[in-house]
C-alpha cells in the first residue's frame, strides 16, 4: 500500500489549511512518478481532497513541476543577465553538443533533460548550472563534458 | 564574502562555521533572543523602530512600522503568522542564498525575535524551490534546535519550498502560493498585516531583514541607527555580479559609493574593458550609465537618479554589451514570469519582447521605437502588482539612457554589436518551454 | 445595531451619497456614471482587480490610476473616470489595446456579437485601430469543454470569471486556469468534461464569446430574438429565467437574476433541458386505444367525447394522480371539473406539504446571512433544489457553521440559525418547522420533490371542500402529467384501475397502458402560476405556442359538458384560487420578480410528527435519491447524458475512516443477499451513518446495508 496518501495527510497537518499542502504534495508525487502524469495528479487530488483540475492548475503555474515526461536527470543552465554576461550561452550550447539535443529537449535515452532557466540566485558565481537541483558554480564550457560523463555513468 | 570591515549580518562567518549551533553560540548566538524574550512585544517593536531598519526584500518599508500595523491578539483573535520571504529570484540578487547558507542560526534567531514581536507561534519560511543547498542547511540547523526547547520556545518553524516562479517573491503572491494556489498577487488593501495567510494577521519579511534583527537587539536600536546614512541605516549585503573582477556578496555600510563597490570591493572591470552601465538593484531597477556611479549606495542618493537599491543586486556591464539585447533578455524574463492575472503585464511584456526582437533584427522602423516606449508607458501605472511595471520601467530606462544605440539599430538595419556582445542570442526559457504540455504559444 | 452610515463622494464632479462600504462601481452607477468592467462581478466574491478595465483616478490616493472595482466609497473621495480624467481615459484605452492585441476580432462569426461587453466597451473606450503587427497568439479552437459548452481560447480575455465561479461559487473545482503569463488558458482536467451541476453559468458570465453554449452556437443573432421572462419549472426553487425564442422556438434559457431567490445562477437542468419541447416522441395529437390495433391519433373533438365518456362511465369512482408540476390554475381547473362536476375528490399527490412552515418563511437569500445552517434529512440538496446548495455554500464561505446533524445547542446558541430539511421523513416540512419553533431558529425550509407541489395541493384543496372517498375498485385513473406517469406507484395503481386517462407530453411515457392520452404541455408553454419552496407565488409565461392546446383550454371545454364553469384564462382562474388561498393578490400584481409573502404567525405549538423509529442495526442506512439529471425532460436531452450520476456511493468522511475506505476506492454495498460495486466518494458534507446512492445505481438494495472494500 502506498504511503503517499498518509504522507500527504501528515503534511496537511502542518498548515492552518489543508490546501497549503498542495505544493509539497505535488512535489512528492513528482518524485514518485518522475513527472506529474494525469494519474499522478489524480492521486495527488485524492490525497488532498481536491480535484485533479485544481492540481493541474497549480502545477502548471510552476517551472519545477512537470506535466510532461522529463529525463531522469535535469540540467538547467541559468541564462539570465549575470550568467549570460560571462558566457552562459556557450555553456548551454556545449551541453547541447555533448548531449546531442537542443535546449528544451530530453536525450533520446530518456536520461537527461536540458533547459535554460531564469536566474538561479547565484549570479556572483556565474555560470550557475543546476544539476538535479544541486548547483554547480563557475561552470565553463570546458567543464561540461565531465558533468555529462558523470550523469551518464553515475546514474 | 569579503567586507569593508562592517560585518553585522555576516559577522564571524569568515572565521567560523556558523552553520553549527555550537559555533554560533560561541560567538554569542541566541543571546539576543533571550534578551528579546525578556521584553514585551511592544518594547521590541519600539527597539526595531529606533534602529530605523527597513526591509531588505526590495520595497524598503520600515520594519518596525510594518509590525506595528499588525492587530494585537485582543483585536484579532485569529492566529498571527510570520512568513519569511526566502524566494530570492530577482536577477542579480543572491544575498539571501548566502545568508541562509552561512549564518542560518542568525537567520533563525531573527525569525524567533520577530515572532515574539508580532506574537506569532507559527513561522513559515517560503524558500524558493531551486535552493536545495540553503534548504538542507536550514533543515539541519532546525534539527539541531529540536532538542533545545529553551531556544525554540513554543514557536514552530515550517520550511515551505516553492516550485519555480519569480512572482512568488511578491508578498501577496507568496501568500497565495503558500496557501497552495497559483502564485498570483492579491489586490491591496487588505494588507497582509491585517489579512494575510489564511486571512489572518501576517507579517512578511525578507531573509536579510530577519538576519539583521539579532545584532540590532544585541547592540540596541539607536546604536544600529548610527551606521549608514539618513533613511538608510545600518549595513546591507550587496550582490555584485556581471563584469567585475571579484563578483560576490559584500556587506557594506549603507551610503558607500557605488564607485567604491565596483572598483574597490569588486576590483573593477575585467579584461581592461570600460564600464558601460550598471543595474543598481536587481533587474527591476532603472539602469545607470557608467558616468552616474559616483553616488552613494543608499535610498535617497539613488532616488535622485530615479532608481533604487531594490534587492541590492548590482550588475556591471562592460562596453561590449548591446542594450537592445539586454532589453530583450530582461523583457523575456518578465514575460516568462508574468503571472497572467492582469492584462497589461500579461499582454504588454510579450508585446515588448516582440518589438525589441524586431529592433534587434534591424527590421524595425523608427516609429516602432516610439511604439515600444508607448507600450512601456501603457503598462506602467496600470498593473495589479509591480512586476509588469518594473519590466516597463527598466526597459524604458535602457532606451532613455542609450537612445542613440537603439536608433543605430534602426538606421543600420541591424545590431552594431552583433555577436561580439555577450548578450547576443542568449536562449531564454520563454523561448523553449511552456508551462504545460498542451499550451501553444508561439514566441 | 447602528443605522447605515452614509458617505458623500464626488464622481466626475457629481456628488453622490451612498451607504459606507458601497463599491465604487456601484457608487458611480448611483451617479449615473459607468465605470466599465470585465472581471468585476460581485457575485463571484471579493474583487480581483485583474482586467484593469475600471482604472480611474481616485483621491486621496496615489497619482496613478486605481482599479475602481477594488475600492469602496469613502467620505470625501474624489473619483474621476475616463469622462473627466485624461489619465483614466488613457488607462482604459491602454487596457483595451492590450486585450485586443491577441484577440481574433472574429465578431462576424461570434455568437456573442451584438451582445458582447468587449464589443461595447471597445466601441466606447477603445483604440480605433491596431498597432499590433505580430502574429497573434493562436490556440486550437473551439474545443469542447463539455457536450454543453465550447471554449474558444483565442477570444478569452482571461478575466477569470468562469474559473472564479467554478472555484468560489459552485466550488466544483472543475474549470481552472492553467499555465501562467501569456500562456495562461482556461481548461478542464485533461480531456475530461466540465461535469458539474452549475457548469452553464460560465457561459453567461463570460464577457466575450470564449465560452458559448453548444446548443445555441450559430442558432440566432441578437437582433432576431425575443426574450420572454418566466420561471423555471423543473425544481421547487423556481429560478427566474428568460427564454430566448426565435421563430417560435426556444433557443436558450438565461438567468433573470432574482436576488432573493437565485442570485442569477441556474443549474444545467434548468438551462439546457428546454429541448425536451422538441423531443422525438412529443405528443401532438390525442391518442385513443383501439382494440388490437393499439393506438390511433384522434381529433380533439373526438378525444373530448371519449374523455367525457370515460368520466361518466366511471360513475364517480375516479382517482386523480397529480404530478406537482401542474400550474396552480391547471390543478384547480382539474379539481373543479372532477370534484364539483363529478364528485370525485380522491387525489394522489406527489407529496403533501405542511403549512406549518409558513411561520418560518424567509427568502432563500437569508441562508447566506445565517451563522448556523443545519442540513437535515438525508437526501442531497443539490439533487433536489440545486440553488439552495449554492446559498449554503455561500453561507459557509461567509463563516457560517454548516451542520449535518441537529446540534440543538448550536442552533439555540446561534443568532441566526436556519434549518433545511431535504429527504424522506420530514412530514411535508412539519418536522423541521417544529424543530425551528422549539429551538428558536429564524428560518426553516423544506425541500419538496416537485416544482409546484405546494401550489397543486392548495389549488386542489380550493376546488371543493369534501372528503375523499377512496373508491375500490378504481373506475378511472386520471394521470395528470409526466412525473405522475413515470411514477411506479401510479403505474401500480393503473394496473388495478378499470380505465386510465393520461395527460402526458411524451409517447414513450403514456402509450401502452392508457385508454386515452391527451397531449400535455411544458412549463415553457404555459401561462399561470407556481408556488415555490419558499411559498412565493410566481408567474409562468408562455414563451412559445405548444403543439397542442394547453390543459386549461381543453379542461374548460370539458368542464362545460358537466355544467362546471372553468375559465380558459389563467388570470381569471388564478383570481378564484387567490381569493381562497393567496390572500386575494391579483394576478397582475405578481410582477416579474415576485415578492415573498410575509411569514405567518405561529400561534400554537407545532406538532412534531415522529416518523417510524429507525431500526438499530450494525450497518449504514441507504438513502436512494433521484438525481438532478433525471426525469422525463432530462432524459430527452442527449447533451445532458454525460451529467447523469456516476456509479458512486457517498459516505461521510468519518464512516470512510472507520471502514478504512478512501476516496475513489471500489467498494461493495450489500444487503440481504444482493450487492453492488460502486466507487466511494467521501464527503465532508454528510452525516455519519448514511450511504447515498442514486436510484439508478442502487439496484435492489434494502434500506439497511453493509459497506466494505
Ligand atoms: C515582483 C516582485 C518580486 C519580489 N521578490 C522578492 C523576493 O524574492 N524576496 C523578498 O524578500 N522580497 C521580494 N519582493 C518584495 C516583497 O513583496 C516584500 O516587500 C518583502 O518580502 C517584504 O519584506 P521586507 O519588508 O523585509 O523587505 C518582491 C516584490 C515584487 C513586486
Ligand atoms: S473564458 Fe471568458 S470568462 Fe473565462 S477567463 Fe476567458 S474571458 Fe473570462
Ligand atoms: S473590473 Fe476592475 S480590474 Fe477588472
Amino acid at each position: 500500500m502506498s504511503t503517499y496518501y498518509d504522507e500527504v495527510q501528515e503534511i496537511k497537518a502542518r498548515y492552518p489549511n489543508w490546501r497549503s499542502a498542495t505544493l509539497p504534495a505535488l512535489r512528492l508525487a513528482q518524485e514518485h512518478h518522475g513527472y506529474l502524469s494525469p494519474d499522478a495528479l489524480r492521486e495527488c487530488a485524492e490525497a488532498l481532497g481536491a480535484t485533479p483540475a485544481f492540481c493541474e492548475a497549480v502545477a502548471s503555474f510552476y517551472d519545477m513541476l512537470h506535466l510532461a515526461p522529463v529525463g531522469r536527470h535535469m540540467v538547467e543552465v541559468c541564462t539570465n543577465v549575470s550568467c549570460a554576461l560571462v558566457g552562459a550561452q556557450q555553456v548551454l550550447e556545449r551541453f547541447e553538443e555533448e548531449l546531442g539535443i537542443r535546449a528544451g529537449e530530453t536525450s533520446g535515452d530518456g536520461e537527461v533533460t536540458l533547459r535554460p532557466i531564469e536566474c538561479l540566485g547565484g549570479c556572483g558565481w556565474a555560470t550557475v548550472v543546476s544539476v538535479d537541483h544541486h548547483y554547480r558554480t563557475h561552470v565553463k564550457p570546458e567543464d561540461v563534458p565531465a558533468i555529462v560523463q558523470e550523469l551518464r555513468s553515475g546514474g | 564574502m569579503a567586507a569593508d570591515g562592517r560585518m553585522i549580518v555576516m559577522a564571524d562567518a569568515d572565521s567560523r562555521d556558523l552553520t553549527k549551533l555550537a559555533e554560533y553560540e560561541a560567538v554569542g548566538g541566541y543571546q539576543a533572543l533571550q534578551k528579546t524574550r525578556a521584553m514585551s512585544p511592544g518594547a521590541v517593536i519600539d527597539e526595531v523602530i529606533a534602529s530605523e531598519l527597513r526591509g531588505r526584500g526590495g520595497a524598503f518599508f520600515p520594519t518596525g512600522r510594518k509590525w506595528s500595523f499588525v492587530p494585537k491578539p485582543n483585536q484579532n483573535p485569529n492566529p498571527h503568522y510570520l512568513v519569511v520571504n526566502a524566494d530570492e529570484s530577482e536577477p542579480g540578487s543572491f544575498k539571501d542564498n548566502e545568508i541562509m547558507s552561512r549564518v542560518p542560526h542568525r537567520f533563525i534567531e531573527g525569525c524567533l525575535i520577530a515572532a515574539h514581536a508580532v506574537e506569532s507561534k507559527s513561522v513559515f519560511v517560503y524558500i524558493r524551490g531551486e535552493y536545495t543547498g540553503p534548504y538542507e542547511i536550514l533543515r539541519s540547523a532546525l534539527e539541531e534546535l529540536q532538542t533545545r526547547s529553551e531556544i525554540r520556545g513554543d514557536v514552530t518553524i515550517v520550511l515551505h519550498r516553492g516550485a519555480g516562479a519569480y512572482i512568488c517573491g511578491e508578498e501577496t503572491a507568496l501568500l497565495e502560493s503558500l496557501e497552495g494556489k497559483r502564485g498570483q498577487p492579491r489586490t491591496k488593501p487588505p494588507f497582509p498585516a491585517v489579512q494575510g495567510l489564511d486571512a489572518s494577521p501576517t507579517v512578511v519579511n525578507n531573509v536579510e531583514t530577519m538576519a539583521t534583527l539579532p545584532p540590532i537587539m544585541q547592540m540596541g536600536g539607536t546604536e544600529y541607527a548610527k551606521l549608514g546614512v539618513p533613511d538608510s541605516r545600518g549595513t546591507r549585503v550587496v550582490s555584485l555580479s556581471g563584469h567585475v573582477e571579484r563578483p560576490g556578496n559584500y556587506e557594506i555600510e549603507n551610503g558607500t559609493s557605488m564607485h567604491e563597490l565596483i572598483y574597490g570591493l569588486a576590483g573593477g572591470i575585467p579584461g581592461g574593458r570600460e564600464l558601460k552601465a550598471v543595474i543598481p538593484g536587481g533587474s527591476s531597477t532603472v539602469i545607470l550609465k557608467a558616468d552616474e556611479i559616483d553616488v552613494g549606495y543608499d535610498f535617497n542618493s539613488l532616488l535622485t537618479l530615479n532608481t533604487a537599491m531594490g534587492s541590492a543586486g548590482v550588475v556591471a556591464l562592460d562596453d561590449r554589451c548591446c542594450m537592445v539585447q539586454l532589453g530583450i533578455r530582461i523583457s523575456e524574463f518578465y514575460e516568462h514570469e508574468s503571472c497572467g492575472k492582469c492584462t497589461p503585464c500579461r499582454e504588454g511584456t510579450r508585446w515588448m519582447t516582440q518589438i525589441l526582437r524586431r529592433l534587434e533584427s534591424g527590421e524595425a522602423l523608427q516609429s516602432e521605437l516610439d511604439l515600444l516606449l508607448d507600450v512601456c508607458d501603457r503598462i506602467n501605472g496600470k498593473c495589479l502588482c509591480p512586476l509588469g511595471e518594473t519590466a516597463a520601467i527598466a526597459v524604458a530606462s535602457y532606451v532613455d539612457k542609450f537612445r542613440a544605440e537603439f536608433i543605430a539599430h534602426v538606421d543600420r538595419a541591424g545590431c552594431p554589436f552583433g555577436d561580439s556582445s555577450p548578450l547576443h542570442d542568449v536562449l531564454a526559457p520563454v523561448a523553449v518551454h511552456t508551462h504545460s504540455a498542451s499550451a501553444a504559444v508561439p514566441a | 445595531m447602528s443605522a447605515t452610515e452614509i458617505v458623500r463622494l464626488t464622481i466626475d464632479g457629481t456628488q453622490v451619497e451612498v451607504p459606507k462600504g458601497t463599491g465604487l462601481v456601484e457608487a458611480a452607477l448611483a451617479a449615473g456614471i459607468e465605470i466599465p468592467v470585465f472581471c468585476y462581478e460581485p457575485r463571484l466574491g471579493p474583487p480581483v482587480g485583474a482586467c484593469r478595465m475600471c482604472l480611474c483616478q481616485v483621491e486621496p490616493g496615489p497619482p496613478k490610476a486605481q482599479a475602481a472595482c477594488t475600492l469602496t466609497a469613502q467620505d470625501g473621495m474624489v473619483v474621476r473616470t475616463a469622462l473627466t480624467s485624461p489619465v483614466a481615459a488613457d488607462a482604459q484605452n491602454a487596457t483595451l489595446e492590450f486585450i485586443l492585441v491577441n484577440h481574433p476580432l472574429d465578431c462576424p462569426v461570434c455568437d456573442k456579437g451584438g451582445e458582447c461587453p468587449l464589443q461595447d466597451l471597445t466601441f466606447r473606450y477603445g483604440p480605433g485601430n491596431t498597432r499590433m503587427t505580430f502574429p497573434k497568439r493562436t490556440f486550437e479552437k473551439p474545443i469542447p469543454v463539455s457536450p454543453l459548452i465550447a471554449l474558444d481560447r483565442e477570444r478569452c480575455i482571461l478575466c477569470y470569471r468562469c474559473t472564479r465561479f467554478s472555484e468560489g461559487v459552485a466550488e466544483d473545482g472543475q474549470l481552472v486556469a492553467v499555465n501562467r503569463g501569456a500562456g495562461s488558458m482556461i481548461a478542464t482536467f485533461g480531456d475530461e468534461p466540465y461535469r458539474a451541476p452549475f457548469s452553464g453559468n460560465v457561459i453567461e458570465l463570460c464577457p466575450v464569446g470564449a465560452l458559448t453554449s453548444t446548443k445555441y452556437r450559430f442558432e440566432a443573432r441578437p437582433w432576431e430574438i425575443q426574450d420572454v421572462p418566466t420561471v423555471c419549472g423543473l425544481c421547487p426553487v423556481g429560478c427566474n429565467v428568460s427564454a430566448t425564442t426565435r421563430e417560435g422556438k426556444v433557443k436558450r434559457i438565461l438567468s433573470r437574476n432574482h436576488a432573493e431567490l437565485d442570485n442569477g445562477w441556474l443549474c444545467d437542468k434548468g438551462r439546457f433541458a428546454y429541448s425536451h419541447l422538441h423531443a422525438e416522441d412529443r405528443l401532438r395529437d390525442p391518442l385513443l386505444r383501439v382494440r388490437r390495433r393499439g393506438f390511433e391519433e384522434v381529433s380533439w373533438e373526438r378525444a373530448l367525447d371519449e374523455a367525457e365518456r370515460l368520466l361518466r362511465e366511471a360513475n364517480g369512482r375516479i382517482v386523480t394522480a397529480l404530478s406537482g408540476s401542474e400550474t396552480v390554475e391547471h390543478a384547480y381547473a382539474l379539481g373543479k371539473l372532477l370534484r364539483q362536476g363529478l364528485d370525485s375528490h380522491t387525489a394522489v399527490f406527489a407529496e403533501e406539504l405542511s403549512d406549518a412552515l409558513d411561520a418560518f418563511r424567509m427568502p432563500l437569500s437569508s441562508i447566506r446571512d445565517a451563522d448556523v445552517v443545519a442540513v437535515l434529512g438525508d437526501a442531497p440538496i443539490v439533487e433536489r433544489a440545486p440553488i439552495v446548495d449554492l446559498w449554503i455554500r455561500e453561507a459557509r464561505r461567509r463563516g457560517a457553521r454548516v451542520l449535518y446533524e441537529l446540534d440543538e445547542e448550536a442552533v439555540r446558541g446561534a443568532k441566526n440559525a436556519i434549518l433545511v430539511w431535504c429527504g424522506p421523513g420530514g412530514h411535508g416540512g412539519a418536522t423541521v418547522a417544529a424543530h425551528a419553533q422549539r429551538l428558536g431558529a429564524s428560518g426553516a425550509f423544506y425541500i419538496p420533490e416537485t416544482a409546484n407541489g405546494r401550489g397543486v395541493c392548495d389549488a386542489w384543496a380550493c376546488a371543493a371542500d369534501m372528503e375523499p372517498s377512496n373508491p375500490d375498485p378504481v373506475g378511472l385513473l386520471v394521470v395528470s402529467g409526466d412525473e405522475a406517469a413515470a411514477n411506479p406507484g401510479v403505474r401500480a395503481l393503473a394496473e388495478k384501475a378499470e380505465r386510465v386517462l393520461v395527460i402526458s407530453m411524451f409517447h414513450g411515457l403514456a402509450a401502452g397502458w392508457a385508454d386515452l392520452v391527451l397531449p400535455g404541455t411544458s412549463y415553457l408553454e404555459r401561462d399561470g402560476t407556481y408556488v415555490n419552496l419558499e411559498g412565493r407565488v410566481q408567474r409562468l409565461r408562455r414563451t412559445v405556442i405548444p403543439p397542442a392546446p394547453d390543459e386549461l383550454a381543453w379542461i374548460s371545454k370539458l368542464a362545460e359538458r358537466f355544467g362546471v364553469e372553468v375559465s380558459p384564462y389563467p388570470s381569471l382562474v388564478f383570481e378564484e384560487v387567490s381569493a381562497i388561498a393567496f390572500g386575494g393578490i391579483p394576478y397582475g400584481e405578481i410582477g416579474e420578480r415576485a415578492p415573498l409573502p410575509p411569514a405567518a404567525v405561529a400561534n400554537a405549538p407545532i406538532d412534531a410528527p415522529t416518523g417510524p423509529p429507525r431500526s438499530p442495526g450494525s450497518g449504514l442506512r441507504l438513502v436512494r435519491y433521484r438525481p438532478l439529471f433525471s426525469g422525463p425532460a432530462v432524459e430527452r436531452v442527449p447533451e445532458l447524458e454525460f451529467q447523469r450520476p456516476e456509479p458512486e456511493a457517498e459516505l461521510s468522511e468519518q464512516d470512510g475512516r472507520a471502514l478504512g475506505i478512501r476516496n475513489g476506492d471500489e467498494i461493495t454495498v450489500r444487503s440481504n443477499g444482493t450487492s453492488v460495486r460502486l466507487r466511494a466518494r467521501l464527503s465532508r458534507e454528510m452525516r455519519p451513518g448514511v450511504v447515498r446512492v442514486a436510484d439508478a445505481h442502487a439496484g435492489d438494495l434494502q434500506p439497511q446495508v453493509e459497506v466494505s472494500k
